[in-house]
């Protein structure tokens, strides 16, 4: 009896410090889509809800500043680069974590130093590169050099190397070649850490502004992140139109979160197997 | 195939003879000239048009226009330069100049620009582009700080809503009358870095670099004096709100809500703040024991080293800074011109917030071009934040300071 007291007891104490924690980590959304139906010099008003709402902030946007344009652009580059990405760091994952080869944990242990140089120090090379390849201002430019994710492939060989190999091996006893064991055994059993990787690799891209900032030198090929940034001028800050374009931002990686965590809870009971 | 070739060889074909024409038509040059360019949504038409009649009065002249977020231009530039694809011209902040300069990556333009042309430029938004000596760009713009102040609450408080405080001394006077603490309103809100502090600094006389660059003055008497005025507007007149601490109000957002009757800004700031609605004047910086001097801030022109074409580049920016593009970016924009002659237009009965602003300006005190002014900010907040909140006194906070600018200037 006592111990179902306390039980509850402390179920009502932690769901009142998740509420808490809810509402801090929500309030910015929310006031982020309250100020972007505000009236422009309306932005840092107290009023909870506006008084005179307007869709004009949205409206002006969209049509002024060519958001529809950044958004097709960021949905291009972010979903491109993050499904090859993965791919890529799929493919190379399972290599890593079930093939052996010359010089395997050698080269691994190389591609790890290379997550130690902080990410700014690519910056200039990078783009050396890409200008001699004269890829300025294409998606190329903004999409390929990220291709080859070093952090995905560690994420993926880690996770890999808990699958047992037995099943592997049961798989190739009933006759199935390299190809199937890695599409019908492999990826299926990694689908959880496929997605979390993608939408790792999506948010980045969706964020990533200096880099596609400093590849594009024409506003049609600028992204959302770049888009946002043009309501600060020098001194001032177009709030209301800046949460607008927040607002749009955020919708997709929000969609695929929502979407996403369904999948993690499904990807969780599917590992179930026996050594 | 064959199709393909006799359509290369048509394309030449009529690019020679339009080059021959164009060379055939004397004195007029075919050229290309991009430019990287920071302006807000309300000056990037203003700008474009201008570039349109520059391109309409130089036949066979086409100016690339790139927009870049002001927050972002810096580091793209950088980034450009390290691999030789820099535009021709660029505009940036008059910080930047110095380094720019300083790094030998600007073409200079004393050749191109003539004396008479000069002498029209505003002489304070002019030094911002001279380094050692020579001239590195034109000013696109320039501006400085006044004093906004709140008619509304003024009136409330008793005073005179068409005038505003003229010197220190009256400024805490109103302040206390302005001041009413148990409803949260303060006379005054203030930012905290140096280039916000200029206005105290420079209406003490405080000089800020010595003439050869390498030693800061900040420390001297007049400097602490002045900076002991800021801390003492917070600290015994209990008339600032502390705009300048962490978490809280900042001056802007606090005069647009009416929790501060006075603040310092800069032009940038009336438009958006009419949109509020609110009943506010701006006046001249108070006067302190050497006069009104606002600082200085804005935007220059420049062109790369790499430009082929620096008489051209150089045209362009005189085209930006003549009077009659001045005087329309002024009336247009409601901002400080840059050219004298279009200073003169500017009367207080049509534009009674701009006048101020420009009054204000003939005083200013601008900044001695340094490569390093944003490492001296960086070295100077914290400094200023610990005698604003009372855990060093000024003249320690300032010492510490000025030793530390020292030996960054010394290049240690």
């Amino acid at each position: 009896m006592s111990v179902r007291r306390t039980s509850a007891v402390g179920t009502v104490v932690l769901y009142a410090g998740l509420t808490i924690a809810a509402i801090i980590v929500l309030f910015p959304f929310f006031w982020m889509v309250v100020t972007a139906f505000k009236q422009p010099g309306q932005a840092f008003s107290a009023e909870i809800l506006p008084s005179r709402p307007t869709l004009e902030n949205f409206s002006r946007v969209l049509s002024e500043f060519g958001f529809g344009r950044y958004f097709a652009n960021s949905v291009i580059v972010a979903t491109t680069a993050a499904l090859f990405a993965t791919m890529f760091a799929t493919c190379a994952g399972y290599v890593f974590a079930k093939k052996q080869f010359f010089m395997k944990d050698k080269l691994f242990t190389f591609l790890l130093i290379s997550l130690m140089i902080p990410g700014m120090m690519y910056v200039v090379p990078q783009f050396a590169i890409i200008n001699k390849f004269g890829w300025m201002d294409t998606y190329r430019a903004m999409i390929i050099p990220h291709l080859a994710n070093v952090f995905g492939l560690f994420l993926m060989r880690q996770y890999m190397m808990t699958i047992p190999n037995e099943l592997l091996d049961a798989a190739r006893i009933d006759g199935a070649g390299e190809w199937q064991v890695f599409l019908n055994v492999m990826i299926p059993l990694s689908i959880p850490i496929i997605a979390t990787l993608f939408l790792l690799t999506f948010q980045f891209h969706w964020n990533n502004f200096l880099w596609q900032l400093i590849v594009a030198n024409v506003d049609r090929l600028y992204t959302v992140p770049v888009g946002l940034a043009m309501f600060k001028s020098a001194h001032e800050e177009l709030y209301t139109l800046k949460m607008a374009g927040s607002c749009i931002s955020v919708l997709p990686i929000a969609v695929l979160f929502f979407f996403a965590q369904r999948y993690f809870i499904e990807g969780m009971t599917m590992g179930a197997v026996k050594e | 195939m064959t199709k393909r070739l006799l359509l290369a060889a048509v394309i030449m074909a009529t690019a020679v003879v339009l080059t021959g024409q164009g060379c055939g038509g004397g004195g007029e040059k075919a050229a290309t000239l991009t430019i990287w360019e920071t302006y807000n949504d309300e000056e990037h038409p203003v700008f474009k048009e201008m570039v349109r009649r520059f391109e309409e009065t130089h036949p066979g002249v086409t100016i690339d226009v790139v927009r870049l977020p002001f927050a972002g231009a810096e580091p793209k530039l950088r980034t450009a330069l390290t691999t030789k694809t820099e535009p021709d011209m660029a505009r940036v902040d008059v910080s930047f100049l110095p380094k720019l300069a300083g790094k030998n990556a600007l073409a200079v333009l004393d050749e191109y620009v003539p004396e008479e042309f000069l002498a029209d430029v505003f002489p304070v938004a002019l030094k911002s582009c001279m380094y050692e000596g020579s001239l590195y760009g034109l000013p696109d713009q320039t501006n400085g700080l006044c004093l906004f102040y709140n008619r509304e609450l003024f009136r409330e408080a008793g005073l005179d809503p068409d005038r505003a405080p003229a010197t220190w001394d009256e400024l805490i006077i109103y302040g206390k009358k302005l001041t009413r603490r148990e409803d949260g309103v303060f006379g005054l809100g203030l930012r905290n870095s140096l280039w916000w502090s200029f206005p105290f600094f420079n209406t003490y006389g405080a000089e800020f670099l010595s003439e050869d660059g390498t030693r800061c003055l900040l420390n001297s008497p007049e400097g602490i004096a002045a900076f002991q005025l800021k801390v003492d507007l917070f600290e015994k007149h209990g008339i600032e709100g502390g705009a300048w601490r962490a978490g809280g109000i900042q001056n802007d957002l606090g005069f647009q809500n009416e929790r501060y009757a006075m603040i310092m800004n800069g032009p940038w700031a009336v438009k958006s703040l009419k949109r509020t609605g609110i009943d506010f004047g701006v006046g001249l910086i108070p006067a302190g024991p050497a006069g009104s001097h606002t600082n200085v801030g804005g935007n220059n022109l420049v062109v790369f080293k790499s430009c082929p074409d620096p008489e051209l580049a150089a045209e362009f920016l005189m085209f930006v800074a003549n009077e009659e593009n001045q005087r329309n970016w002024a009336l247009t924009l409601g901002q400080i011109p840059v050219n004298l002659k279009a200073m003169d237009t500017i009367t207080s009965e049509e534009h009674p917030y701009l006048a101020v602003f420009v009054e204000q300006m003939r005083t200013a005190i601008p900044r001695p071009p340094t490569e390093y002014y944003p490492e001296i900010e960086n070295l100077m907040i914290p400094e200023m934040q610990a005698a604003l909140d009372g855990s060093k006194t000024v003249k320690a906070a300032l010492d510490t300071a000025v030793r530390e600018i020292d030996k960054l200037l010394a290049g240690e």
